[in-house]
Protein backbone atom coordinates (compact mmCIF):
# COMPACT_ATOMS: atom_id res chain seq x y z
CA UNK A 1 0.00 0.00 0.00
CA UNK A 2 1.31 3.75 -0.62
CA UNK A 3 0.43 6.13 1.60
CA UNK A 4 -1.56 9.16 0.74
CA UNK A 5 -0.52 11.46 3.36
CA UNK A 6 2.80 11.23 5.04
CA UNK A 7 3.87 13.90 7.81
CA UNK A 8 7.36 13.58 9.18
CA UNK A 9 8.40 15.71 12.36
CA UNK A 10 5.95 18.59 11.16
CA UNK A 11 5.50 21.26 13.69
CA UNK A 12 3.71 24.51 13.75
CA UNK A 13 4.48 27.26 16.83
CA UNK A 14 2.79 30.49 17.27
CA UNK A 15 6.23 32.97 18.67
CA UNK A 16 6.07 30.73 22.41
CA UNK A 17 3.13 28.58 21.85
CA UNK A 18 3.20 25.23 19.79
CA UNK A 19 0.53 23.94 17.99
CA UNK A 20 2.14 21.08 16.88
CA UNK A 21 5.10 19.57 17.85
CA UNK A 22 6.97 17.18 16.06
CA UNK A 23 4.52 15.33 14.08
CA UNK A 24 5.11 11.69 12.33
CA UNK A 25 1.68 10.66 10.90
CA UNK A 26 0.78 8.12 7.95
CA UNK A 27 -2.29 7.81 6.07
CA UNK A 28 -2.59 4.30 3.78
CA UNK A 29 -4.53 5.32 0.59
CA UNK A 30 -8.11 4.30 0.38
CA UNK A 31 -8.25 4.27 4.18
CA UNK A 32 -10.24 6.37 6.42
CA UNK A 33 -8.29 7.88 9.14
CA UNK A 34 -9.31 9.45 12.04
CA UNK A 35 -7.66 11.91 14.19
CA UNK A 36 -9.37 12.74 17.30
CA UNK A 37 -8.48 14.74 20.51
CA UNK A 38 -9.79 17.03 22.47
CA UNK A 39 -10.54 20.98 21.17
CA UNK A 40 -7.27 22.66 21.09
CA UNK A 41 -5.14 19.84 20.22
CA UNK A 42 -3.99 20.49 17.15
CA UNK A 43 -5.89 18.75 14.60
CA UNK A 44 -7.42 21.98 12.93
CA UNK A 45 -3.57 23.16 12.60
CA UNK A 46 -2.42 19.99 11.18
CA UNK A 47 -5.19 19.32 8.24
CA UNK A 48 -4.61 23.04 7.03
CA UNK A 49 -0.42 22.40 6.78
CA UNK A 50 -1.93 19.37 4.68
CA UNK A 51 -3.77 21.96 2.62
CA UNK A 52 -1.47 24.95 2.36
CA UNK A 53 -3.41 27.35 4.38
CA UNK A 54 -1.00 28.00 6.76
CA UNK A 55 2.60 26.81 6.68
CA UNK A 56 4.78 24.58 8.76
CA UNK A 57 7.00 26.15 11.12
CA UNK A 58 9.35 22.71 10.83
CA UNK A 59 9.28 19.38 9.17
CA UNK A 60 7.92 17.76 6.00
CA UNK A 61 4.24 16.81 4.55
CA UNK A 62 3.97 15.16 1.80
CA UNK A 63 -0.02 14.63 0.20
CA UNK A 64 -0.56 12.53 -2.31
CA UNK A 65 2.97 12.48 -3.12
CA UNK A 66 3.74 16.18 -3.30
CA UNK A 67 4.53 19.00 -1.02
CA UNK A 68 1.65 21.05 0.36
CA UNK A 69 3.51 23.96 -0.20
CA UNK A 70 4.25 23.62 -3.79
CA UNK A 71 1.45 21.61 -4.82
CA UNK A 72 -0.50 24.22 -5.86
CA UNK A 73 -3.80 24.50 -7.07
CA UNK A 74 -3.34 21.41 -9.10
CA UNK A 75 -2.89 19.20 -6.08
CA UNK A 76 -5.70 21.36 -4.01
CA UNK A 77 -8.17 20.09 -7.26
CA UNK A 78 -7.38 16.39 -6.05
CA UNK A 79 -8.49 16.91 -2.71
CA UNK A 80 -11.80 17.64 -0.99
CA UNK A 81 -11.92 19.98 2.42
CA UNK A 82 -14.39 20.70 4.87
CA UNK A 83 -13.09 23.59 7.11
CA UNK A 84 -13.27 23.12 11.15
CA UNK A 85 -14.83 26.30 11.15
CA UNK A 86 -17.30 26.36 8.25
CA UNK A 87 -18.30 29.62 7.78
CA UNK A 88 -21.08 30.20 4.74
CA UNK A 89 -22.41 34.38 4.21
CA UNK A 90 -23.88 36.56 1.38
CA UNK A 91 -27.15 36.23 -0.08
CA UNK A 92 -25.29 33.98 -3.26
CA UNK A 93 -27.25 30.92 -3.42
CA UNK A 94 -25.95 27.62 -2.01
CA UNK A 95 -26.25 26.19 -5.48
CA UNK A 96 -24.21 29.67 -7.43
CA UNK A 97 -21.61 29.24 -4.68
CA UNK A 98 -20.93 24.97 -5.41
CA UNK A 99 -20.62 25.95 -9.14
CA UNK A 100 -17.90 28.57 -8.06
CA UNK A 101 -16.03 25.84 -6.35
CA UNK A 102 -16.91 23.47 -9.26
CA UNK A 103 -15.22 26.18 -10.98
CA UNK A 104 -12.17 26.42 -9.00
CA UNK A 105 -11.96 22.56 -8.38
CA UNK A 106 -13.62 20.86 -11.26
CA UNK A 107 -14.45 18.95 -13.26
CA UNK A 108 -17.49 17.38 -10.88
CA UNK A 109 -19.70 14.97 -12.56
CA UNK A 110 -23.18 15.90 -14.18
CA UNK A 111 -25.80 16.00 -11.41
CA UNK A 112 -23.52 15.21 -8.33
CA UNK A 113 -24.56 18.10 -6.83
CA UNK A 114 -27.96 17.56 -6.73
CA UNK A 115 -27.64 13.92 -6.14
CA UNK A 116 -25.62 15.26 -2.74
CA UNK A 117 -28.42 17.92 -2.04
CA UNK A 118 -30.93 15.50 -2.39
CA UNK A 119 -29.02 12.47 0.14
CA UNK A 120 -28.23 15.00 2.80
CA UNK A 121 -31.83 17.02 2.26
CA UNK A 122 -30.67 20.45 1.79
CA UNK A 123 -32.74 23.30 -0.31
CA UNK A 124 -29.78 24.66 -2.69
CA UNK A 125 -31.43 27.45 -4.02
CA UNK A 126 -31.46 29.60 -0.85
CA UNK A 127 -29.14 32.45 0.19
CA UNK A 128 -26.40 30.25 2.11
CA UNK A 129 -26.97 33.13 4.75
CA UNK A 130 -30.12 32.18 5.46
CA UNK A 131 -29.34 28.30 5.83
CA UNK A 132 -28.85 26.59 9.67
CA UNK A 133 -25.80 26.11 10.74
CA UNK A 134 -26.90 22.40 9.75
CA UNK A 135 -27.66 22.93 6.18
CA UNK A 136 -24.44 25.48 5.83
CA UNK A 137 -22.07 22.33 6.82
CA UNK A 138 -24.57 20.04 4.28
CA UNK A 139 -23.32 22.46 1.72
CA UNK A 140 -19.84 22.57 3.16
CA UNK A 141 -19.72 18.31 2.99
CA UNK A 142 -21.06 18.92 -0.89
CA UNK A 143 -18.51 21.15 -1.92
CA UNK A 144 -15.98 18.68 -0.59
CA UNK A 145 -17.51 15.61 -1.98
CA UNK A 146 -18.57 16.82 -5.40
CA UNK A 147 -15.64 16.65 -7.44
CA UNK A 148 -14.77 13.12 -6.46
CA UNK A 149 -11.38 13.78 -4.95
CA UNK A 150 -8.81 11.52 -4.57
CA UNK A 151 -7.75 12.97 -0.66
CA UNK A 152 -10.91 14.10 1.63
CA UNK A 153 -9.73 16.18 4.72
CA UNK A 154 -12.77 16.99 6.82
CA UNK A 155 -12.33 18.71 10.06
CA UNK A 156 -15.16 18.28 12.82
CA UNK A 157 -17.40 17.48 9.51
CA UNK A 158 -20.47 16.10 11.03
CA UNK A 159 -21.02 19.65 13.77
CA UNK A 160 -24.37 20.90 13.69
CA UNK A 161 -26.09 17.99 11.44
CA UNK A 162 -28.66 15.81 13.18
CA UNK A 163 -28.40 12.26 13.87
CA UNK A 164 -30.11 11.08 10.81
CA UNK A 165 -27.65 13.57 8.56
CA UNK A 166 -24.49 12.33 10.42
CA UNK A 167 -25.18 8.81 9.52
CA UNK A 168 -25.66 9.49 6.00
CA UNK A 169 -22.47 11.29 6.36
CA UNK A 170 -20.65 8.38 7.62
CA UNK A 171 -22.38 6.13 5.09
CA UNK A 172 -20.82 8.55 2.35
CA UNK A 173 -17.36 8.23 4.09
CA UNK A 174 -17.51 4.63 3.47
CA UNK A 175 -18.91 4.27 -0.05
CA UNK A 176 -15.77 6.85 -0.92
CA UNK A 177 -13.36 4.56 0.91
CA UNK A 178 -14.55 1.29 -0.99
CA UNK A 179 -14.60 3.92 -4.24
CA UNK A 180 -10.70 3.87 -3.15
CA UNK A 181 -10.56 7.71 -1.97
CA UNK A 182 -9.11 8.14 1.59
CA UNK A 183 -10.29 9.86 4.00
CA UNK A 184 -8.70 12.25 6.51
CA UNK A 185 -11.30 12.99 9.48
CA UNK A 186 -10.92 15.10 12.54
CA UNK A 187 -13.12 14.52 15.44
CA UNK A 188 -13.55 15.33 18.81
CA UNK A 189 -16.37 12.39 19.26
CA UNK A 190 -14.93 9.34 19.45
CA UNK A 191 -18.20 7.49 18.39
CA UNK A 192 -18.14 9.24 14.93
CA UNK A 193 -14.46 7.87 14.57
CA UNK A 194 -15.15 4.55 15.84
CA UNK A 195 -17.91 4.12 12.89
CA UNK A 196 -15.70 4.82 10.09
CA UNK A 197 -11.99 4.67 10.62
CA UNK A 198 -9.66 1.95 10.15
CA UNK A 199 -6.79 3.77 11.89
CA UNK A 200 -7.30 5.91 14.73
CA UNK A 201 -4.26 8.75 16.02
CA UNK A 202 -4.82 10.06 19.25
CA UNK A 203 -3.83 14.19 19.25
CA UNK A 204 -3.50 15.70 22.67
CA UNK A 205 -1.39 19.50 23.23
CA UNK A 206 -0.13 19.23 19.53
CA UNK A 207 1.22 15.61 19.84
CA UNK A 208 0.28 12.02 19.22
CA UNK A 209 0.17 10.36 22.02
CA UNK A 210 -1.28 6.84 20.33
CA UNK A 211 -2.14 5.29 17.44
CA UNK A 212 -3.26 2.29 16.26
CA UNK A 213 -6.55 0.77 15.28
CA UNK A 214 -9.70 2.07 17.59
CA UNK A 215 -10.38 -0.89 19.47
CA UNK A 216 -6.29 -1.40 20.33
CA UNK A 217 -6.66 2.09 21.82
CA UNK A 218 -8.74 0.89 24.55
CA UNK A 219 -10.48 4.69 24.47
CA UNK A 220 -13.83 2.98 24.72
CA UNK A 221 -12.95 1.10 27.93
CA UNK A 222 -13.76 3.75 30.32
CA UNK A 223 -17.76 4.04 30.64
CA UNK A 224 -20.22 6.24 32.90
CA UNK A 225 -23.29 4.32 34.39
CA UNK A 226 -26.61 5.40 36.16
CA UNK A 227 -29.22 3.39 36.71
CA UNK A 228 -32.29 2.76 38.93
CA UNK A 229 -32.95 -0.57 40.22
CA UNK A 230 -36.16 -2.09 42.71
CA UNK A 231 -36.17 -4.86 45.27
CA UNK A 232 -32.40 -4.79 46.16
CA UNK A 233 -31.20 -2.89 49.70
CA UNK A 234 -29.07 -0.28 49.10
CA UNK A 235 -26.20 -1.86 51.31
CA UNK A 236 -26.07 -4.55 49.52
CA UNK A 237 -25.52 -3.36 46.03
CA UNK A 238 -23.11 -0.75 47.93
CA UNK A 239 -20.86 -3.79 49.14
CA UNK A 240 -21.29 -5.42 45.70
CA UNK A 241 -20.34 -2.44 43.39
CA UNK A 242 -17.00 -2.29 45.75
CA UNK A 243 -15.46 -5.79 44.78
CA UNK A 244 -16.25 -5.29 41.32
CA UNK A 245 -13.01 -4.26 39.57
CA UNK A 246 -12.40 -0.69 37.77
CA UNK A 247 -15.30 0.92 39.87
CA UNK A 248 -14.70 4.32 40.99
CA UNK A 249 -16.83 7.40 42.20
CA UNK A 250 -19.96 4.67 43.12
CA UNK A 251 -22.52 6.18 44.37
CA UNK A 252 -25.90 4.33 45.63
CA UNK A 253 -28.76 6.28 46.84
CA UNK A 254 -31.34 4.67 48.79
CA UNK A 255 -34.85 4.38 48.34
CA UNK A 256 -38.24 2.67 46.65
CA UNK A 257 -36.15 2.73 43.92
CA UNK A 258 -32.10 2.74 44.61
CA UNK A 259 -30.25 5.33 42.65
CA UNK A 260 -26.80 4.00 41.23
CA UNK A 261 -23.90 5.55 39.80
CA UNK A 262 -20.66 4.68 38.81
CA UNK A 263 -17.33 5.31 36.45
CA UNK A 264 -16.28 1.83 35.25
CA UNK A 265 -12.78 0.68 33.50
CA UNK A 266 -12.48 -2.05 31.63
CA UNK A 267 -15.07 -4.94 31.32
CA UNK A 268 -18.27 -4.08 32.20
CA UNK A 269 -19.71 -7.39 32.28
CA UNK A 270 -19.69 -7.84 36.19
CA UNK A 271 -21.69 -4.31 36.35
CA UNK A 272 -24.76 -5.35 34.40
CA UNK A 273 -24.79 -8.32 35.72
CA UNK A 274 -25.17 -7.16 39.24
CA UNK A 275 -27.57 -4.61 38.26
CA UNK A 276 -29.47 -7.56 36.38
CA UNK A 277 -30.00 -9.29 40.00
CA UNK A 278 -32.63 -6.72 40.99
CA UNK A 279 -35.34 -5.54 38.71
CA UNK A 280 -33.98 -2.51 36.15
CA UNK A 281 -36.18 0.57 35.89
CA UNK A 282 -33.54 2.66 34.44
CA UNK A 283 -30.73 2.51 32.75
CA UNK A 284 -27.70 4.91 31.16
CA UNK A 285 -24.23 4.02 30.13
CA UNK A 286 -22.48 7.06 28.76
CA UNK A 287 -18.60 7.11 26.98
CA UNK A 288 -17.16 10.44 28.59
CA UNK A 289 -15.63 12.86 26.64
CA UNK A 290 -12.66 12.76 24.43
CA UNK A 291 -10.51 14.43 26.80
CA UNK A 292 -11.43 12.57 29.95
CA UNK A 293 -10.97 9.78 27.92
CA UNK A 294 -7.33 10.80 26.83
CA UNK A 295 -6.22 12.21 29.72
CA UNK A 296 -7.41 9.33 31.68
CA UNK A 297 -4.98 6.87 29.19
CA UNK A 298 -2.18 8.79 28.60
CA UNK A 299 -1.77 11.67 31.28
CA UNK A 300 -1.88 15.09 30.89
CA UNK A 301 1.29 15.62 29.30
CA UNK A 302 0.82 12.63 27.61
CA UNK A 303 4.58 11.93 27.70
CA UNK A 304 4.86 8.58 26.83
CA UNK A 305 3.12 7.89 23.71
CA UNK A 306 1.40 4.62 22.68
CA UNK A 307 1.85 2.51 19.56
CA UNK A 308 -0.39 -0.01 19.00
CA UNK B 1 -12.99 22.34 -19.29
CA UNK B 2 -12.54 25.23 -16.22
CA UNK B 3 -14.28 28.57 -17.17
CA UNK B 4 -11.69 31.50 -16.66
CA UNK B 5 -11.33 33.87 -14.13
CA UNK B 6 -13.20 32.29 -11.47
CA UNK B 7 -12.04 34.26 -8.52
CA UNK B 8 -12.83 37.84 -10.76
CA UNK B 9 -16.35 36.30 -11.95
CA UNK B 10 -17.11 35.60 -8.71
CA UNK B 11 -16.30 38.80 -6.89
CA UNK B 12 -18.67 40.13 -9.90
CA UNK B 13 -21.36 38.37 -9.14
CA UNK B 14 -21.15 38.98 -5.17
CA UNK B 15 -20.94 42.98 -5.85
CA UNK B 16 -23.65 44.14 -8.68
CA UNK B 17 -25.63 45.14 -6.47
CA UNK B 18 -23.34 47.65 -4.65
CA UNK B 19 -22.10 48.34 -8.15
CA UNK B 20 -25.60 49.37 -9.06
CA UNK B 21 -25.53 51.55 -6.42
CA UNK B 22 -22.19 53.24 -6.61
CA UNK B 23 -23.11 53.78 -10.45
CA UNK B 24 -26.57 55.57 -9.06
CA UNK B 25 -24.37 57.13 -6.75
CA UNK B 26 -22.28 58.91 -9.84
CA UNK B 27 -25.22 59.36 -12.08
CA UNK B 28 -27.32 61.30 -9.37
CA UNK B 29 -24.15 63.45 -8.59
CA UNK B 30 -23.59 64.61 -12.14
CA UNK B 31 -26.87 64.97 -13.18
CA UNK B 32 -27.63 67.29 -9.72
CA UNK B 33 -24.32 69.47 -10.01
CA UNK B 34 -23.44 70.01 -13.81
CA UNK B 35 -26.94 71.23 -14.82
CA UNK B 36 -26.35 74.31 -11.95
CA UNK B 37 -23.83 75.93 -13.97
CA UNK B 38 -24.88 77.69 -16.85
CA UNK B 39 -27.24 79.47 -13.84
CA UNK B 40 -24.38 79.94 -10.87
CA UNK B 41 -21.27 79.73 -13.00
CA UNK B 42 -22.06 80.47 -16.15
CA UNK B 43 -22.72 84.83 -15.69
CA UNK B 44 -19.94 85.28 -13.15
CA UNK B 45 -22.09 85.21 -10.11
CA UNK B 46 -19.91 82.77 -8.54
CA UNK B 47 -17.09 84.36 -9.44
CA UNK B 48 -18.05 87.31 -7.50
CA UNK B 49 -18.71 84.61 -4.07
CA UNK B 50 -15.31 83.30 -4.47
CA UNK B 51 -13.52 86.18 -4.67
CA UNK B 52 -15.16 87.81 -1.63
CA UNK B 53 -13.76 84.56 0.25
CA UNK B 54 -10.81 84.29 1.65
CA UNK B 55 -8.03 83.39 -0.66
CA UNK B 56 -7.35 80.55 1.62
CA UNK B 57 -10.41 79.00 1.83
CA UNK B 58 -10.70 78.75 -1.98
CA UNK B 59 -7.26 77.32 -2.38
CA UNK B 60 -7.53 74.75 -0.12
CA UNK B 61 -11.30 73.39 -1.17
CA UNK B 62 -9.65 73.42 -4.43
CA UNK B 63 -12.21 76.34 -5.93
CA UNK B 64 -10.28 78.74 -7.41
CA UNK B 65 -10.58 78.22 -11.67
CA UNK B 66 -14.76 77.32 -10.46
CA UNK B 67 -15.88 80.27 -12.97
CA UNK B 68 -15.04 78.44 -15.87
CA UNK B 69 -16.84 74.49 -17.35
CA UNK B 70 -13.85 72.99 -16.51
CA UNK B 71 -12.91 74.75 -13.18
CA UNK B 72 -16.42 74.11 -11.84
CA UNK B 73 -16.80 70.15 -13.17
CA UNK B 74 -13.22 69.92 -11.19
CA UNK B 75 -14.17 71.77 -8.44
CA UNK B 76 -17.63 69.50 -8.10
CA UNK B 77 -17.22 66.40 -9.22
CA UNK B 78 -12.89 65.32 -10.26
CA UNK B 79 -11.75 67.04 -7.26
CA UNK B 80 -14.57 66.37 -4.37
CA UNK B 81 -17.52 64.20 -4.52
CA UNK B 82 -16.23 61.99 -7.55
CA UNK B 83 -13.36 61.66 -5.56
CA UNK B 84 -15.34 60.73 -2.45
CA UNK B 85 -17.53 58.32 -4.14
CA UNK B 86 -14.82 56.66 -6.25
CA UNK B 87 -12.54 56.27 -3.13
CA UNK B 88 -14.81 55.01 -1.02
CA UNK B 89 -15.88 52.18 -3.49
CA UNK B 90 -12.74 51.24 -4.16
CA UNK B 91 -11.55 50.97 -0.37
CA UNK B 92 -14.07 49.27 0.58
CA UNK B 93 -14.05 46.53 -2.75
CA UNK B 94 -10.31 46.71 -2.27
CA UNK B 95 -9.84 45.92 2.13
CA UNK B 96 -12.97 43.13 1.51
CA UNK B 97 -10.85 41.46 -0.79
CA UNK B 98 -8.37 39.30 0.48
CA UNK B 99 -8.56 40.84 4.56
CA UNK B 100 -12.43 41.03 4.49
CA UNK B 101 -12.43 37.18 2.91
CA UNK B 102 -9.98 36.06 5.06
CA UNK B 103 -12.00 37.24 8.10
CA UNK B 104 -15.20 36.07 6.64
CA UNK B 105 -13.74 32.34 6.39
CA UNK B 106 -14.16 32.80 2.75
CA UNK B 107 -10.78 32.88 1.56
CA UNK B 108 -9.80 29.73 3.74
CA UNK B 109 -12.60 28.04 1.71
CA UNK B 110 -11.50 29.27 -1.77
CA UNK B 111 -7.69 28.45 -1.27
CA UNK B 112 -8.07 24.77 -0.22
CA UNK B 113 -9.63 24.71 -3.57
CA UNK B 114 -7.99 24.94 -6.99
CA UNK B 115 -6.66 28.12 -7.14
CA UNK B 116 -3.48 29.60 -6.71
CA UNK B 117 -2.78 32.60 -4.16
CA UNK B 118 -1.49 34.84 -6.46
CA UNK B 119 -4.02 34.18 -8.95
CA UNK B 120 -6.53 34.74 -5.74
CA UNK B 121 -4.77 38.54 -5.10
CA UNK B 122 -4.62 38.95 -8.67
CA UNK B 123 -8.13 38.46 -10.11
CA UNK B 124 -9.05 40.43 -6.84
CA UNK B 125 -7.79 43.45 -7.92
CA UNK B 126 -8.95 43.20 -11.72
CA UNK B 127 -12.08 43.04 -10.52
CA UNK B 128 -11.83 46.39 -8.67
CA UNK B 129 -10.11 47.68 -11.77
CA UNK B 130 -13.33 46.41 -13.90
CA UNK B 131 -15.37 47.75 -11.04
CA UNK B 132 -14.03 51.41 -11.29
CA UNK B 133 -13.54 51.43 -15.50
CA UNK B 134 -17.50 50.76 -15.56
CA UNK B 135 -18.07 54.30 -12.86
CA UNK B 136 -15.19 55.36 -14.75
CA UNK B 137 -17.26 54.80 -18.21
CA UNK B 138 -20.54 56.04 -17.01
CA UNK B 139 -18.96 59.26 -15.86
CA UNK B 140 -17.28 60.03 -18.87
CA UNK B 141 -20.44 59.59 -21.14
CA UNK B 142 -22.54 61.41 -18.76
CA UNK B 143 -20.58 64.23 -18.42
CA UNK B 144 -20.28 64.53 -22.23
CA UNK B 145 -23.76 64.14 -22.55
CA UNK B 146 -24.60 67.31 -20.12
CA UNK B 147 -21.50 68.92 -21.50
CA UNK B 148 -23.43 71.01 -24.27
CA UNK B 149 -26.82 71.35 -21.98
CA UNK B 150 -24.89 72.70 -18.99
CA UNK B 151 -22.60 75.09 -21.50
CA UNK B 152 -19.17 73.38 -19.79
CA UNK B 153 -17.38 73.61 -22.86
CA UNK B 154 -15.59 70.64 -22.09
CA UNK B 155 -13.16 68.46 -24.45
CA UNK B 156 -13.90 64.78 -24.85
CA UNK B 157 -10.22 64.13 -24.71
CA UNK B 158 -10.10 66.18 -21.71
CA UNK B 159 -13.26 64.29 -20.16
CA UNK B 160 -11.36 61.17 -20.84
CA UNK B 161 -7.71 62.56 -19.49
CA UNK B 162 -9.19 63.55 -16.47
CA UNK B 163 -11.72 60.36 -15.79
CA UNK B 164 -7.87 58.76 -16.35
CA UNK B 165 -6.73 60.35 -13.61
CA UNK B 166 -9.56 60.00 -10.78
CA UNK B 167 -9.59 56.26 -11.73
CA UNK B 168 -5.85 55.89 -11.56
CA UNK B 169 -5.84 57.67 -8.25
CA UNK B 170 -9.16 56.01 -6.75
CA UNK B 171 -7.41 52.48 -7.86
CA UNK B 172 -3.99 53.30 -6.27
CA UNK B 173 -6.20 54.01 -3.20
CA UNK B 174 -7.90 50.84 -3.58
CA UNK B 175 -4.76 48.54 -4.34
CA UNK B 176 -3.90 50.35 -0.98
CA UNK B 177 -6.05 48.76 1.04
CA UNK B 178 -6.12 45.52 -1.15
CA UNK B 179 -2.63 45.03 -0.02
CA UNK B 180 -2.41 46.45 3.26
CA UNK B 181 -5.69 44.00 3.85
CA UNK B 182 -3.60 40.86 2.47
CA UNK B 183 -0.97 41.80 4.61
CA UNK B 184 -3.18 42.27 8.11
CA UNK B 185 -5.64 39.91 7.17
CA UNK B 186 -7.58 41.85 8.27
CA UNK B 187 -10.43 44.35 6.39
CA UNK B 188 -10.41 47.22 9.13
CA UNK B 189 -6.87 48.21 8.67
CA UNK B 190 -7.25 47.50 5.24
CA UNK B 191 -10.19 49.76 4.93
CA UNK B 192 -7.96 52.08 7.20
CA UNK B 193 -4.84 52.18 4.94
CA UNK B 194 -7.25 53.24 1.74
CA UNK B 195 -8.40 56.44 3.45
CA UNK B 196 -5.40 57.47 5.35
CA UNK B 197 -3.89 57.46 1.67
CA UNK B 198 -7.11 59.08 0.01
CA UNK B 199 -7.11 61.93 3.28
CA UNK B 200 -3.34 63.13 2.64
CA UNK B 201 -3.25 63.39 -0.34
CA UNK B 202 -6.36 65.69 -0.04
CA UNK B 203 -4.94 67.53 2.59
CA UNK B 204 -1.35 67.40 1.62
CA UNK B 205 -2.70 68.75 -2.01
CA UNK B 206 -4.61 71.55 -0.29
CA UNK B 207 -1.54 72.63 1.62
CA UNK B 208 -0.30 72.76 -1.42
CA UNK B 209 -2.01 75.15 -2.51
CA UNK B 210 -1.45 77.60 0.10
CA UNK B 211 2.08 78.23 0.18
CA UNK B 212 4.46 79.53 -2.56
CA UNK B 213 7.04 76.38 -3.70
CA UNK B 214 4.92 73.79 -2.86
CA UNK B 215 6.49 71.31 -5.70
CA UNK B 216 7.77 68.86 -2.73
CA UNK B 217 4.99 68.33 -1.31
CA UNK B 218 2.68 67.67 -4.09
CA UNK B 219 5.31 65.04 -4.93
CA UNK B 220 4.04 63.15 -1.76
CA UNK B 221 0.40 63.50 -2.98
CA UNK B 222 -1.54 61.04 -4.89
CA UNK B 223 -4.21 63.30 -5.20
CA UNK B 224 -1.75 66.00 -6.76
CA UNK B 225 -0.48 63.54 -9.17
CA UNK B 226 -3.69 63.09 -11.20
CA UNK B 227 -5.04 66.56 -10.65
CA UNK B 228 -2.11 69.08 -10.27
CA UNK B 229 -1.67 69.59 -14.36
CA UNK B 230 -5.45 70.23 -14.47
CA UNK B 231 -6.33 67.56 -17.49
CA UNK B 232 -9.90 69.32 -17.91
CA UNK B 233 -8.14 71.76 -19.26
CA UNK B 234 -4.49 70.78 -20.45
CA UNK B 235 -5.55 67.09 -21.02
CA UNK B 236 -3.82 64.17 -19.79
CA UNK B 237 -0.65 64.31 -17.97
CA UNK B 238 1.90 61.45 -18.91
CA UNK B 239 3.53 61.44 -15.88
CA UNK B 240 0.95 62.38 -13.08
CA UNK B 241 -1.31 58.79 -14.95
CA UNK B 242 2.36 56.53 -14.85
CA UNK B 243 2.77 57.66 -11.24
CA UNK B 244 -0.61 56.79 -10.29
CA UNK B 245 -0.90 53.60 -12.50
CA UNK B 246 2.47 52.67 -11.63
CA UNK B 247 2.05 52.85 -7.98
CA UNK B 248 -1.53 51.02 -8.07
CA UNK B 249 0.74 48.78 -9.68
CA UNK B 250 3.27 48.12 -7.42
CA UNK B 251 0.80 47.82 -4.50
CA UNK B 252 -0.94 45.15 -5.98
CA UNK B 253 1.99 43.26 -6.36
CA UNK B 254 2.60 43.78 -2.95
CA UNK B 255 -0.55 42.13 -1.91
CA UNK B 256 0.17 39.47 -4.47
CA UNK B 257 3.13 39.45 -2.56
CA UNK B 258 2.18 39.07 1.41
CA UNK B 259 -0.71 36.88 0.39
CA UNK B 260 1.67 34.06 -1.05
CA UNK B 261 3.79 34.59 1.88
CA UNK B 262 1.59 34.25 4.95
CA UNK B 263 -0.59 31.98 6.42
CA UNK B 264 -4.41 32.35 6.27
CA UNK B 265 -6.12 32.19 9.72
CA UNK B 266 -9.37 33.95 10.11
Amino acid sequence: MTAAITTRGLQKRYGARTAVQALDLEVQQGTVFGLIGPNGAGKTTTLRMLLDIIRPTAGTAAVLGADPRHGGPALRRRIGFVPGELRLEGRVRARTLLAHYADLSGPVPHGEIDRLARRLDVDLSRPVRALSKGNKQKVGLIQAFMHRPELLVLDEPTSGLDPLVQREFLSMVREARDNGQTVLLSSHVLSEIQQTADRVAVLSTGRVVAEGDVESLRLTSRRRIRAGVRDTNHEAMRNALAGIPGVSHAEVIEGDIVRVSATIDGDIDPLIKLLASSTVVDLAIEEPDLEESVLALYGADAEGAVRA
Amino acid sequence: MRKPLPVFRRSLADSWRSLLGWTVGVVAVLALYLPLYPSIGGDGQIQQIIESMPPELVNTLGFSGIGSGAGYTQATFFGLIGFLLLTIAATSWGASAIGGAEESGRLELALAHGVGRARYALESALSILVRLLWLGLVATLLILALDGPSELGLSASDVVAAVSALLGLTFLIGAAALAVGAIAGRQSIGTLAGAAIAVAGYVLNAIANQVSDADAIRAASPYAWAYQDDPLVNGADPAGLAALWGVGLVLVALATFALRRRDVTG
